[in-house]
């Protein structure tokens, strides 16, 4: 990935992004807005009403929410794999879009994070999880998943925050040493000092290469302990020690696909397509390819141990989820998971807008819907045919659910505005230096 | 470097001039200068030379911390909390060996960051005096502390170089 550029043109170019929105700009960030009210409106009522107002039941206590929930965790995975792995393994591409994937990153899991909340019903207790020495004398049990899920997501987040807002420190430097008047205090606290010096390039340079190696296998382990909070329990369906890289794979997937996603309109907006060009958005639709196959690979290998196992009630679950009540669900997310990305295969699909977006929306459906089938089919349909029981959604557990997707874009749409969206720093140090030589 | 002055600060535009003006001072025996760049460059680490960062230090006794703390607050409280769960023994190492592996990890990157930030000395609220805005985007620059007589010598050592603009910064 050769760029045609300067060190001065990809500050011009790539400030444009912090420009004064324009009127589309504001319009589409009401329409969020107004969709996060609805969606916190809900949740007040649930509160105020009782957990009844969702569509949970017995058997099937977790259902929306904690589908949802793990679609974000999922969601969350994309940018660590862009940004840490991709650079341990010095992938050339990743500079223009890193930034982006990480913040995708950082906003999914402060989606997915409101998801264990919503689902307690009695929020105002929620801290009761916290490994903190109280009142009632209560420890979490560590010997839970569950437990292990609180420490793994709020250790995700701290580390990829972390990781988000160090790797801009140079870019805030460039965006304070640009613009005036208050933003240039805003953006001098925020670069906290810093100015390129060799000793600070020194210590920073070392810190990128740990907090990466650290990232590695923490991206790794998140969605394995999310998979645990299943696998570990004793379900049909979802006892299963596939699970770990089964979820890891298809947290990859839906990540990947939203990262395409937003890089599309970003690019077209304002104007960056020499940046976050063709060849990025086709190197990501290989990888979604890769991990489509990955995901479709992990669906027949569930199966397989199923039928191979010969355990009835692991079977009778695997039956039900192809010809059940929502056998409609699980044709549907085989078919945009598996089947629609391998449409991949094809340069001419792969390097078409229009197609890439399709390809990569029908992703999204199907990992929501991957969820979904796994938490709902196997709740619904355990053990005791008279304990089997239904889940339909209610209006309170949509609105909510529609609610976090306008906050996921709500905050990345400001994120778009205030902080570099693409790294300046890291897309110079793909250009070819100044030299005098070269004149 | 010391915070008493004077001090010479010159510009660059370009890296291999930048690179001969770090040698030219080598070359004079100075040691106390600081150079600025908005990239990192392989051609500036290898002119400078130095030593490795010390992060990786932080890094590793955030790391064994976070792996001590991960044991410790799940074995620690044993004694108070002595309740058998779900069949599985108290002192179950595999499901503690997970929280551990995640204390090492969260520890681990908070140490790195305590240590790229002492080290660095951030955050640093009033820029080095003479500081160019260039910098950030496509100059380079070098920071030399001199004595008053020895101003003139080196402002013209590193014009030779490719200094674009030298001041004279008094603090």
């Amino acid at each position: 990935m050769e760029y045609k550029l300067t060190y001065s043109d990809t500050d011009i170019d790539l400030m444009k992004t912090m420009r004064p929105a324009g009127r589309l700009y504001w319009a589409l960030l009401t329409v969020l807005f107004l969709l996060v009210m609805a969606g916190g409106w809900a949740w007040w009522m649930q509160i105020q009403t009782g957990i009844g107002l969702a569509g949970k039941n017995s058997p099937v206590g977790w259902a929306m929410y904690i589908t949802t929930f793990v679609y974000w965790v999922g969601i969350a995975h994309s940018g660590t794999l862009i940004s840490a792995i991709l650079f341990l393994v010095r992938v050339r591409w990743r500079a223009a879009v890193y930034r982006s994937a990480e913040a995708v990153t950082v906003f999914g899991l402060m989606t997915a994070g409101l998801f264990p909340f919503i689902h307690l019903g009695r929020v105002w207790v929620a801290h009761w999880i916290l490994p903190v020495p109280n009142f009632d004398g209560l420890w979490p049990n560590f010997r839970s998943p569950l437990a292990w899920d609180v420490l793994a997501i709020t250790t995700y987040m701290t580390v990829s925050s972390t990781f988000f807002l160090v790797g801009m420190l140079p870019d805030l430097a460039i965006v304070r040493d640009r613009v005036k008047g208050w933003r240039k205090k805003v953006y001098g606290f925020l670069a906290q000092g810093w100015q390129g010096t060799d000793t600070q390039w020194k210590h920073y340079t070392a810190a990128y290469v740990f907090l990466a190696a650290l990232a590695t296998p923490l991206v790794i382990s998140v969605h394995s302990i999310v998979s645990w909070d299943f696998a570990m329990s004793i379900i049909p369906g979802w006892h299963s020690t596939i699970f770990a890289p089964y979820f890891v794979a298809g947290a990859i997937h839906s990540g990947l696909a939203m990262v395409v996603l937003l890089l599309i309109p970003l690019r077209r907006s304002f104007g960056i397509e020499k940046y976050i060009t063709m060849h990025h958005l086709e190197s990501l639709a290989k990888f979604i390819v890769f991990t489509a196959l990955v995901v479709g690979f992990a669906y027949m290998v569930e199966f397989f141990a199923a039928w191979y196992g010969n355990e009835k009630y692991e079977k009778a679950i695997f039956l039900y989820r192809m010809v059940g009540e929502y056998a409609w669900a699980f044709w549907l997310l085989i078919t945009t998971n598996v089947f629609v990305p391998l449409l991949l295969w094809s340069k001419k699909i792969r390097t078409s807008i229009p197609c890439l977006v399709v390809i990569c929306i029908s992703v999204e459906i199907g990992m929501w819907l991957e969820r979904f089938v796994i938490i709902v089919t196997s709740l619904a349909h355990d053990y005791l045919p008279s304990a089997w029981g239904l889940y339909h959604p209610t209006l309170t557990d949509s609105m909510i659910v529609i609610g976090s997707f306008a906050w996921f874009f709500f905050l990345f749409m400001i994120f778009v505005k205030v902080l570099p969206a693409v790294s300046m720093w890291e897309v110079k140090e793909q250009l070819p230096p100044p030299l005098k030589e070269r004149g | 470097m010391n915070a008493t002055g004077p001090y010479l600060f010159s510009v660059y535009r370009h890296v291999d001039d930048l690179v001969a003006g770090i040698r030219a001072l080598k070359g004079e025996g100075m040691s106390e200068f600081q150079v600025f760049s908005p990239v990192p460059h392989h051609d500036i680490t290898a002119a400078l030379g130095g030593k490795r960062s010390p992060v990786r230090v932080f890094t590793l006794v955030g790391g064994l911390l976070g792996l001590a703390i991960g044991w410790g607050i799940t074995i620690g409280p044993l004694g108070n909390f002595s309740l058998h769960v779900g069949g599985k023994p108290l002192l179950s190492i595999p499901p503690f060996g997970v929280v551990a592996y995640i204390c090492t990890i969260l520890f681990g990157a908070l140490a790195t960051i305590v240590g790229l930030f002492a080290n660095t000395r951030l955050p640093q609220w009033n820029l080095t005096p003479g500081y160019d805005e260039r910098i950030s985007s496509d100059h380079f620059g070098i920071q030399v502390r001199c004595a008053p007589e020895e101003f003139e010598r080196l402002a013209r050592l590193l014009k030779t170089t490719g200094a674009i603009d030298i001041r004279r910064i008094l603090r």
